[in-house]
């Protein structure tokens, strides 16, 4: 934990980027992917901003995260999708979360603990989750019987996004996934495949509900469009104050390891977020942070608990605050930028932050 | 009823308690410093200070201020001292002086600051003086480390200021640079003794340089990654230290399937299976610190055996290609460990993945949860 580093999340910005998202959609409904932290923005806080602004579901990895979010006040439904193996869904049923089962094992065991209904998930491509299409007839047929007691609301799958043609060969699969589901008596009501790229883009893959995740913060789902060019606003900024200042003579080394060595005299700031903070070590050298609307490298190894930036002859002083990433359209690094230092994802740049960094909701 | 688990990191708390145990005993007669950053490097402060304590460690380093105050209030780690050294505009200096926490200080703002907390307390500021002999971050540079020990005199004298100890971090660049970090560190200290400091304590080394460097231990050595068993220098395993690795990070298979020849896998099909074979479902991913570096081709253990990561690593599972065999879900999949069960040691992950062990252990996220052994304390 970095006591003066400071995760602020512009909620109004989550608001926003839900409701220009539904726009796109159409008539589809729209569930906000709050996983892993809701992608490092803070769960119970950003699921209730999604919540204000009308989106119709959230969606969760696993049980523990829906429990997070009932107990946080979340009121939406919920739907969990990765189980434990023996998972019993006591917990789903007890805070009215909804599952997406598998296989027959998780479908029984859901039914047992009287869940409020599940989603069927099928796998179309993607080859992870989901019942693989010669295991479909078994699972929808019990699915029917079972359908008085436990309702099938809904039918999924996910997109491996790996080509357009890969893509269209998952939505036809998905869609003789629903003429089964259907053959057998199953009339789920939110068929879903599409993620923040359909909603975007690929209308075939929206069916009755879309699944929003990295857009719904305002990040871009593609390298090659930026969130300010399709109207979201990125809604988490990283900033933590300057602790040192300091000249260095030319040559002199410069964190573990002297990968750097100024060619000249610099002033450097240390700035007291490193790897343990959840940025990743990989963007050592490489990203580029601004201080007081300048921008300015990460110079030398980023290491457990500081990173070291090199302001060259720029004014800096103790306490000035440094801006890690937020929204390019304040003049601030992207997100995106520094997953392309750290050779990633810009998933993982907001994803992986650590727990223990303060958020805060403004 | 409990459920079962979908992703677990074991700390193994004997061992830390015998590479604890075992470092002391190796820097006798120079004190260890357990550096407990991070969450104690993301296993859990709380639990691994009064293990080490059990261990024989009577000095930690917390790096920032508030973890140790965090000790202080809870009680935990009383018989031992703290130092935290990198400090922030407005700190907690008052906390500080109450609860006895040692501040690395670097400049005289910092020091002004602290003496001035424990002269309204009425109490005394445990001050160490931070040098910088060459890394550039926190530390007083040579230029302003007269003023720096004179006022510390002065404060000393005016009996607001307890002076402890004097330090310095070395970069482990290379041998020359470690050397004239020596040199520089020596020299300021005979800088400030002419100054009429007197330091109670002299440390320098961490880790690395702690083992190899017996002439740079002086009073204290500062353990970091070695308390863990993971030993930073480079061809140097935990077992060439008589060090045994703490953690080891487990998921479990949640569904397998068996798949045709051809079958793309994960986000854009980077692997395709070349026939058929069975495909394990492992419910970790990078959001829980499993790094998408991991994707091409690292090897997870599985029944003793070990298997590759196929696919892209995603936010929260990966996939594993298993072959032929037989493989169930409810199987603990072992990422790494110590190594006895065939598994990847923490180390060689990270040599896999592009990175060092701290790295992967201060990065396990917050939906792993935490399963201590053999606890203690």
């Amino acid at each position: 934990m970095t006591q003066d580093a400071l995760v602020t999340v512009d909620a109004s910005a989550l608001e926003h980027n839900v409701r220009t998202l539904r726009e796109h959609v159409g008539d589809a409904r729209v569930m906000v992917v709050v996983k892993a932290n809701a992608y490092g923005h803070g769960a119970v806080p950003s699921a209730l901003a999604f919540e204000r602004a009308g989106a119709d579901m959230l969606g969760v990895a696993d049980l523990d995260e829906a429990v997070e979010l009932r107990r946080g006040g979340v009121q939406l439904p919920v739907l969990a999708w990765l189980h434990a193996p023996g998972e019993t869904f006591e917990r789903a049923a007890e805070h009215d979360v909804t599952p997406a089962v598998s296989d027959l094992a998780q479908l029984e065991a859901a039914a047992r603990a009287g869940v409020r209904a599940v989603h069927l998930c099928v796998d179309t491509g993607l080859s992870r989750n989901g019942a693989v299409e010669h295991e479909w007839p078994e699972l929808f047929a019990r699915a029917a019987e079972l359908q008085d007691r436990l309702p099938v609301e809904g039918l999924m799958s996910h997109l491996a996004n790996t080509s357009p043609e890969e893509d269209g060969r998952q939505t036809a699969t998905f869609r003789r996934a629903a003429g089964a589901a259907a053959a057998a008596g199953l009339a789920p009501r939110l068929l879903h495949l599409g993620a923040s790229a359909g909603a975007l883009a690929h209308e075939g893959t929206r069916f009755d509900l879309v699944r929003l995740g990295l857009a719904a913060y305002g990040l871009s789902p593609w390298a090659d469009r930026s969130a300010a060019e399709l109207g979201l606003r990125p809604a988490m900024t990283l900033t933590a104050p300057v602790t040192t200042v300091k000249r260095v003579p030319a040559g002199e080394g410069v964190s573990y390891g002297y990968v750097f060595r100024p060619e000249r005299d610099t002033t450097i700031a240390v700035v007291p977020v490193g790897y343990a903070d959840g940025v990743d070590r990989a963007a050592s050298d490489r990203a580029s942070v601004t201080i007081g609307g300048r921008r300015h490298r990460v110079r030398g190894r980023i290491a457990m608990n500081a990173l070291v930036v090199d302001v060259g002859d720029d004014p800096v002083s103790v306490g000035d605050e440094v801006v890690l990433f937020g929204d390019p359209e304040h003049g601030h690094v992207g997100a995106e930028e520094w997953a392309a230092a750290a050779g990633g994802i810009t998933y993982e740049v907001v994803a992986c932050l650590s727990p223990h960094l303060p958020r805060r909701h403004a | 009823m409990t459920p079962a688990p979908l992703r677990r990191a074991t700390v193994d708390l004997a061992a830390y308690r015998a590479n604890l145990a075992s470092l002391v005993a190796r820097m006798a007669p120079a004190q260890v410093l357990a550096i407990v950053k991070s969450e104690a490097y993301s296993h859990g402060l709380e639990v691994m200070v009064p293990e080490a304590v059990a261990a024989g460690v009577r000095w930690f380093g917390t790096v920032e201020l508030e973890p140790a105050l965090r000790l202080r209030r809870a009680g935990l780690g009383d018989e031992a001292s703290m130092l935290a050294w990198q400090l922030g505009p407005d700190e907690d200096w008052a906390g500080a002086v109450e609860h006895r926490v040692d501040l690395g200080v670097s400049t005289l703002e910092q020091l002004e600051a602290f003496a001035a907390a424990a002269r309204e307390r009425s109490g005394v500021a445990l001050v160490q003086l931070d040098l910088d002999t060459g890394l550039h971050r926190e530390g007083c540079l040579p230029a302003d480390w007269p003023a720096l020990v004179s006022r510390a005199v002065a404060l000393r004298d005016e009996g607001v200021v307890r002076l402890r100890g004097v330090f310095s971090h070395v970069s482990e660049t290379s041998a020359d640079d470690d050397r004239d970090a020596l040199d520089r560190f020596t020299a300021a200290v005979a800088e400030a003794e002419a100054l009429g400091a007197a330091f109670e304590l002299r440390h320098l080394s961490s880790s690395s340089a702690g083992m190899e460097h017996p002439e740079r231990r002086f009073d204290l050595v500062r353990m970091g990654s070695n308390g863990y068993g993971i030993p930073v220098t480079e061809g140097v395993t935990a077992a060439d230290r008589g060090l045994r690795p703490i953690l080891t990070l487990s998921a479990w298979v949640v569904r397998t399937k068996r798949v045709p020849a051809g079958t793309g896998v994960s986000y854009d099909h980077t692997w395709r299976a070349e026939r058929d074979t069975t495909l394990a479902l492992v419910p970790i991913g990078y959001a829980d610190g499993v790094s998408r570096r991991a994707q091409h081709g690292v090897e997870v253990t599985l029944r003793g055996r070990r298997y590759p990561i196929v696919g892209r690593v995603a936010m929260d599972q990966f996939l594993v290609d298993v072959g032929d065999d037989p493989v169930e879900v409810g199987d603990e999949v072992l990422l790494f460990g110590p190594g006895d069960r065939g598994e990847l040691t923490i180390g060689e992950w990270a040599d896999l993945t592009g990175t060092i062990p701290e790295e992967i252990a201060c990065r396990i996220g917050a939906r792993v949860p935490r399963h201590y052994l053999g606890r203690r304390a």
